[in-house]
């Protein structure tokens, strides 16, 4: 017989001129995933709005469903396991840009190969997460500590500017360390905040950037006490400017009280 | 005239800061509902100094006039610098007011000798009592136990504190008769044995009553001073590894001696901090932590002092050349360890992965191994070992990579922190400095390969 046949051919996984838009949520892009796996494709890149450039790709709007999402996010435990699982959410906070686009790599050899996918720490389309992984437990670590708060009216507030969106990995740090302070930590790349008030954390997003109240007179007090403190601890016969960049970015200096006037 | 806050503050701090133990590490905790503060098990640096080094805890003195005579210390009674006294309730507010702005971690609390050990301690208790007690705080503390106090109040700090530390100071009797003679040995390792001991005791209590009070349960840690003595190397790391094994102290800190004094028994005012020493100490204290190394692998009889060129690893490595490659594929955990260039961490990985697949030299880069150092000890899929050519040239390549680059990275005017003594004899012969790295280098890389 010579005219076409009626069976489709197996469909193998294939790179696809689409770029998939959907609207930044982990949801979002549980359904992004779906998608992917649905048509056997992986696309261009995976935008959202605030992303979205000019292309020559079609786009395909990705709807987000909850439903679809949450069959897609029962299956990474269930088949995955738990290291995968784990992996897959935090790298999700990365601030990389093609972070979506690693991510369904990944989850296209997971499912390929299995659970143990994720030891393969050397692999190509593995070792993207390892390195997206290093670079937040590295950001949380810093922020952990050089979050600077300052005290207004009993509540104290912080502003940060990290790459990536870490106050989620923040919350219970901070939340296990002032269970009896009110506090608010405004990240202001990303214009959102972590508050924590009457022993209740929430994380809202901000439609416009927050301005903290200049410092009270009580608070000026002590913030000079720890500007003192911090500049006697040098040793100079030790002095080390490298040193310091190493641990201590630049970065972080405009946030805290006792570089802020170095820069 | 009484002294303001700020004043103090500053003496204090000042008189603290050649204390180098500043870290948060080794208890863990969230704060109760009611109380303030938590600790973090890896530790938390909160600042760095311009000396790039970490600011953890509100490390200060209780009070810097002291009763004793120590030649190597600032605060020794014949010295005249301004002295302080914070007030337990002044230094309790301090510390939770720094607390609440995230400055730091908890406080690290020392004292030089005011009036007598016990004396001084009741003072640094009734701080702690005032912390815990009053103010609820949850943070960290590490507080010093100061030599000749007794064991009733040792025993009430350690309830009190998340870490005690008592200093060795000198790595040796003769030495600490000769530059400390109020401390005796017998003054540090007592309280030592103490910690050590109700801590054994204290851990098989909590097996047993979850609730029983805590004592020190960050366990205990201890400094040495590094180059105001005449110790060896080796001396000063077996006495390390001695003194992990039996008082099991979770930390040796190292501090290289700054001249503060200018005394016939101590090295001259000018010295300069032996800071390449003690950054080779602190290596080999991770070797013998992470890496399973034993003192007397890393030095012996023959070899009493570090290579001021090689980390003690790649020593080792250079030393025991003919066990090498290994095969990376199948090689024990142990081995791996012991590959210039494969960290704790890349180890572990390599571990898992190839049990999933057999790795090459591609997975291995993407695992986070230096294969500038390793290509010479390993072999794997694919890769039958780097073949760094025959004879001397060949010795050469193989020290070029494996040689310090941290001892040789200074710039055009200035010299590297850890440079090491061969260079600064020719800077000041008035060799530029890069050029003085530049020879000494030359000469190290052939040298070293001679001995391979």
């Amino acid at each position: 017989m010579s005219g076409e046949s009626t069976v489709t051919p197996a469909r193998k996984l294939h790179d696809a001129d689409v770029v998939y838009l959907y609207d930044g949520s982990f949801e979002g892009f549980l359904c992004c995933v779906f998608e992917s796996f649905a048509q056997h494709e992986i696309p261009f890149a995976v935008w959202t709005p605030e992303r979205e450039t000019a292309t020559l790709y079609p786009f395909k709007d990705i709807a987000t469903d909850h439903e679809k999402a949450r069959r897609v996010f029962a299956s990474f435990g269930r088949k995955l396991g738990a290291e995968t699982e784990y992996l897959v959410t935090r790298d999700f906070l990365s601030g990389r840009e093609d972070k979506e686009l690693l991510l369904i790599r990944f989850l296209h050899l997971a499912f390929a190969l299995g659970p143990g996918t994720v030891k393969r720490a050397g692999h190509p389309d593995v070792a993207p997460l390892y390195e997206m992984k290093k670079s937040l437990d590295w950001e949380v670590d810093k922020f952990q500590g050089f979050v600077r708060f300052e005290e207004h009216d009993g509540m104290l507030g912080a502003v940060i500017h990290p790459k990536n969106y870490i106050l989620p990995l923040l919350r219970g740090h901070f939340c296990g360390r002032f269970p009896e302070e009110n506090f608010m930590i405004y990240d202001a790349v990303h214009q959102a905040v972590l508050l924590y008030q009457d022993h209740k954390p929430q994380l809202l997003e901000l439609a416009e950037p927050l301005v903290l109240p200049p410092p009270s007179a009580r608070e000026q007090q002590f913030q000079t006490l720890w500007k003192q403190f911090y500049k006697t601890l040098e040793i100079k016969a030790r002095h080390n400017e490298r040193g310091r960049m190493t641990h201590c970015p630049k970065r972080f200096w405009a946030d805290m009280t006792e570089l802020r006037e170095e820069l | 005239m009484e002294q303001s806050l700020m004043e103090k503050l500053t003496i204090l701090a000042d008189s603290a800061k050649y204390d180098v133990a500043c870290t948060s590490s080794g208890a863990s905790h969230t704060a109760k509902a009611g109380s303030l503060g938590s600790c973090y098990a890896p530790g938390c640096c909160h600042a760095f100094t311009a000396d790039g080094r970490c600011v953890s805890l509100l490390k200060v003195l209780m009070t810097n006039c002291c009763a004793f005579d120590c030649s190597y210390c600032v605060n020794r009674k014949s010295n005249d610098v301004p002295r302080a006294t914070f007030s337990p309730r002044e230094l309790a507010e301090l510390t939770i007011e720094f607390y609440r702005r995230n400055y730091i971690e908890g406080l690290f609390l020392s004292s030089a000798v005011l009036v007598t050990p016990d004396y001084t301690t009741e003072r640094m208790l009734k701080t702690l009592r005032l912390l815990r007690n009053e103010y609820h705080f949850g943070g960290y503390i590490h507080a010093k136990a100061i030599p000749g106090t007794s064991p009733e109040l040792l025993e009430q700090l350690g309830f009190l504190a998340d870490r005690l530390s008592v200093n060795v100071e000198l790595p040796s009797e003769n030495s600490l008769k000769l530059l400390a003679p109020d401390k005796g040995r017998h003054s540090i390792f007592r309280p030592m044995k103490q910690i050590a001991a109700e801590g054994a005791a204290n851990r098989e209590e909590l097996t047993l009553y979850r609730k029983a009070p805590k004592f020190a349960p960050a366990g205990q840690s201890t400094q040495m001073i590094v180059g105001a003595s005449p110790e060896t190397d080796y001396h000063i790391l077996k006495l390390t590894e001695g003194m992990y094994q039996k008082y099991s102290l979770k930390r040796v800190f190292y501090s290289a001696y700054i001249p503060v004094t200018e005394d016939t028994r101590l090295p001259a005012l000018d010295t300069k901090p032996p800071l390449l020493r003690e950054h080779r100490l602190y290596q080999a204290d991770w070797l013998l932590r992470f890496y399973q190394f034993k003192a007397d692998e890393i030095l012996d009889e023959h070899n009493q002092n570090f290579n001021p060129y090689l980390d003690p690893k790649c020593n080792w490595a250079v030393q025991h050349y003919g066990l090498f490659p290994v095969d990376v594929n199948k090689a024990p955990f142990e081995m791996l360890l012991r590959v210039p260039g494969i960290g704790p961490k890349s180890a572990r990985r390599i571990w898992h992965a190839r049990k999933q697949a057999s790795l090459g030299l591609d997975e291995l880069k993407r695992m986070g191994v230096v294969l500038k150092r390793a290509q010479y000890f390993i072999t794997c899929r694919g890769f039958a070992g780097a073949h760094p050519g025959r004879g001397s040239a060949g010795r050469e390549r193989i020290t070029n990579a494996l040689i310090d680059p941290n001892v040789f990275s200074g710039g055009v005017e200035q010299l590297s922190m850890f440079s090491p003594p061969a260079v600064d004899k020719l800077v000041a012969q008035g060799v530029p400095p890069r050029t003085a790295q530049k020879l000494v280098r030359e000469e190290a890389v052939q040298c070293l390969a001679k001995a391979l």
